[in-house]
């Protein structure tokens, strides 16, 4: 008998107290597409990452080809056939597609001693490889010089000329456009009528309608259903993916206050944030959603005029927006933490004046505002003087939080706040996101999670090529389909 | 997590404990190093140089580098003789200390505010500035037809309390300037500014203008550093302080500081450089060979910094 091309049987897999995977099941078989769907935190990239080799399950066991397989790292995962490809793709820009596709394993040409790069076969090869794909670019060509989609398919040719035969697919549309998308599906059908076993994550339902043999969808780290062809569609998806989604939509929506925040983030359209509301801002990756934000809070390079409480602010330097009451969630983790400065001494950075007297530090008063802090916003370990790049993602979304909640700010701009953390730390920060905004607060929101949007926002502006391109209100109702509809996706 | 507590602590001491090793096996091996003399002499030679690798520690906890504080020590000294010769010791001083402040504004003006790499930026002014010190002084040292001021001399050799006053400076504006770096908001800011630039200007941190005045710091105390220099050698050498931004660099990096910046300690950086010269001067006791000391000292420097990154955990 054929076994499938790979197997989870039974994997779990705990972060602490939070069971991001409780013992699932999952095959895909050779030339098949198998989707993962399910909303942020149901356990999908912890999956990936399992798959991957980045994670070691607790328990539970991998096979590729029938045969139990222990990854001690992404290498023996690729080793083993398995290779994802990533969002962010792991490509250098400065060198040509055949040296990207070669590299790791570049073919050389011995002269006496010396080994050189055989540069007339590294083409070939490459040639070859992208030939399968259906895609004939120049092998010499800068892959910086490359549109995201031709980096994508460059990232592809490289893991099959690697002998990669179970591709990860993580989000491969989310920055493509639709002839592009279309390009990548001929692509991946090619790659499946050649024996490939594709895992297909998406937030696309169409999409996976459209492609996939069979579907997986997750829920809180478990298969909550799997299905064959025709056996499902993008609405019974919805429903198993949500499954509770009716519990989680705020109820009676508060009536906003007065206005807090006036701007034209693209230069056209007003955005008008008042106390009690929280507007999101949808758009594709590379709409320019995520730039607003960055430059409501002064930090693009030009500069910004916002109007607070009635009054035109110009804002040159977040120190401006922050004077003016606002504070920023960016989208990067990384930027909003000094990592290799303690939790207390992140908290404490934008409120330095506040916590100083005379010009100098006062300690305790810095410890009264941290502790306040850590334990309002629920950071764990809870203790101050750790290294913030040593906390789990959530908690270090938490720090940056608390180092905003410490000023009493009144308007809260985020980027992509619940990105990349699980399930448990993600539902704490929306409700630290409703606690501010029930005290009288606005919060504008850039996520590219949109049922994440749906739940949190009573306003959402979808942002197209920069620009807001609808304006949609709570009152008319709005879900994922219809978000995802006006932002193009 | 206790032990681990603990780990990590005497990690953070290591230079200090680096340091009582290296006078300890000194000691051992030769008795005239525990001499009042010869203790004395390490003293006024760290001198200097701890002048010097505070104000590095300054730029380098900013995420900074700075190769011109030989020479910008080597114009404070000869603008502050020149200054001195005819308008007093006060006003010689402050004119050495501005000219170094002087040199570190325009270094923090080009790196923070035009954004050119501070390595490339710094071995510029180092050039240049060397330039100038020929220019002003024809290449000749600087001591006038009957030398330095009387008191001005005086204050290279004398003592206070015993101690000599070349020992004092650093040891007053050690207390100072950390009192700066850690109980003050500005201090903090340039750790922030150094660890994570990005996150410290999200955070409202005017990253520019801190990274500018870490030069200032450096410059202005490379001023400092010059003008003690002029009252040791009571002159004005215009070939002073060669190579001295290199032992500073080395010294703060000895002192656990981080390159990439957001770690170091002043003092530490002190500690770093008593290493370097009880290092130079137990070779010296004994009798190793001058061309062998400069191989060993290169050695060592390497091997901390080695040292230092395979606690810190490899990447890569």
């Amino acid at each position: 008998m054929t076994h499938p091309a790979a197997r989870l049987a039974g994997v779990t897999k705990h972060f602490g107290a939070t069971v991001a995977l409780g013992g699932v099941d999952f095959e895909v078989g050779r030339g098949e597409v198998h989707a993962i769907v399910g909303e942020n935190g149901a356990g999908k990239s912890t999956l990936i990452r399992i798959l991957g080799g980045v994670f070691r399950p607790d328990q539970g066991e991998i096979f590729v080809d029938g045969k139990p397989c222990r990854f001690a790292s992404p290498h023996d995962a690729i080793a083993a056939g398995i290779v994802t490809i990533p969002q962010e793709l792991r490509l250098v820009p400065a060198l040509s597609i055949a040296e990207n596709i070669a590299l790791g394993d570049l073919p050389v040409r011995r002269l006496g001693p010396v080994a050189l790069v055989d540069r007339a076969r590294m083409r070939e090869e490459a040639g070859a490889v992208l030939a399968e794909l259906d895609f004939n670019p120049d092998p010499e060509r800068r892959v910086a010089a490359l549109p995201f989609a031709e980096r994508q398919l460059v990232a592809i040719a490289k893991a099959l000329r690697r002998r990669c035969r179970i591709f990860v697919l993580d989000e491969p549309t989310a920055a493509l456009e639709k002839r592009e998308i279309e390009r990548l599906f001929a692509v991946l059908a090619r790659m499946q009528a050649r024996g490939t076993a594709i895992i297909y994550i998406s937030h696309r339902l169409d999409e996976v309608v459209a492609i996939a043999d069979r579907c997986t969808v997750l829920r809180d780290g478990r298969v909550a259903a799997m299905r064959t062809r025709g056996a499902f569609s993008v609405h019974d998806l919805v429903a198993t993916m949500t499954g509770r989604a009716a519990e989680d939509v705020v109820t009676a929506p508060v009536p906003p206050g007065k206005l807090l925040l006036q701007a034209r983030p693209d230069g056209a359209t007003t955005l008008a944030l008042r106390a009690r509301e929280v507007i999101g801002l949808a758009g594709l990756l590379g709409s320019g959603a995520g730039a607003m934000i960055r430059r409501l809070f002064g930090a693009a390079h030009e500069a910004v005029t916002v109007e607070i409480g009635g009054v035109a602010r110009r804002f040159r330097h977040p120190a401006d927006a922050i004077a003016a009451g606002i504070g920023m969630v960016p989208g990067e983790r990384a930027l909003g933490l000094v990592m290799n400065l303690s939790v207390r001494d992140n908290i404490l950075l934008p409120n330095l004046a506040a916590s100083s007297r005379y010009g100098i530090i006062d300690s305790a008063a810095g410890d009264r505002i941290v502790a306040e802090l850590m334990a309002l916003v629920d950071i764990r370990p809870r203790r101050p003087e750790l290294r913030a790049g040593a906390l789990s993602g959530g908690n270090q979304q938490k720090v940056i939080l608390a180092k905003w909640l410490a000023r009493r700010i009144a308007v809260l701009l985020l980027d992509e706040p619940t990105q990349g953390i699980d399930v448990a730390a993600k539902a704490q920060i929306h409700e630290l996101i409703r606690d501010f905004v029930t005290r009288g607060g606005g919060a504008l929101i850039h996520s590219s999670d949109l049922g994440e949007l749906a739940r949190l926002c009573d306003k959402v502006l979808a942002v197209r090529q920069g620009r807001i391109a609808a304006t949609l209100d709570r009152a008319q109702g709005f879900d994922e389909p219809r978000l995802r509809a006006a932002i193009g996706g | 997590m206790q032990d681990k507590s603990k780990r990590l602590n005497l990690a953070g001491h290591m230079p200090l404990i680096s340091l009582i090793v290296l006078c300890a096996v000194t000691a051992l091996l030769t008795d005239r190093f525990l001499s009042p003399l010869n203790l004395t002499n390490i003293l006024v030679q760290s001198s200097i140089m701890a002048v010097i690798a505070m104000g590095m520690t300054f730029v380098i906890v900013g995420g900074g580098f700075d190769l011109s504080v030989g020479s910008t020590a080597a114009l404070a000294g000869c603008v502050a003789a020149m200054v001195m010769l005819n308008a007093g010791i006060a006003a010689g001083v402050v004119a050495g200390i501005i000219v170094g402040a002087a040199v570190g504004f325009a270094n923090g003006l080009v790196i923070a505010f035009l954004g050119v790499n501070p390595f490339i930026t710094t071995l510029g002014t180092m050039v240049l500035v060397r330039g100038v010190v020929f220019l002003i002084t024809g290449g000749a040292p600087v001591a006038g037809e009957t030398g330095l001021p009387d008191a001005f001399v005086a204050f290279g050799s004398g003592r206070f309390l015993g101690i000599h006053y070349l020992v004092w400076v650093p040891a007053l504006l050690l207390a100072a300037l950390s009192f700066v770096m850690h109980a003050t908001p500005y201090g903090r800011r340039i750790y922030a500014t150094g660890g994570g630039r990005e996150a410290a200007y999200l955070s409202g941190v005017p990253v520019r203008r801190v990274i500018a005045s870490t030069y200032v710091w450096c410059g202005a105390l490379a001023g400092v550093a010059g003008v003690m220099l002029a009252a040791r050698l009571q002159s004005g050498q215009p070939t002073a302080g060669e190579f001295y931004e290199l032992t500073a660099i080395a010294a703060v990096v000895l002192g656990g500081a981080a390159l990439q910046g957001g770690e170091g300690m002043l003092y530490k950086s002190v500690i770093g450089v008593f290493i370097m010269i009880v290092l130079g001067n137990a070779l010296n006791l004994l009798n190793v060979d001058s061309y062998w000391q400069r191989v060993a000292v290169g050695a060592v420097i390497i091997a901390a910094a080695a040292a230092d990154r395979l606690r810190s955990g490899r990447d890569r």
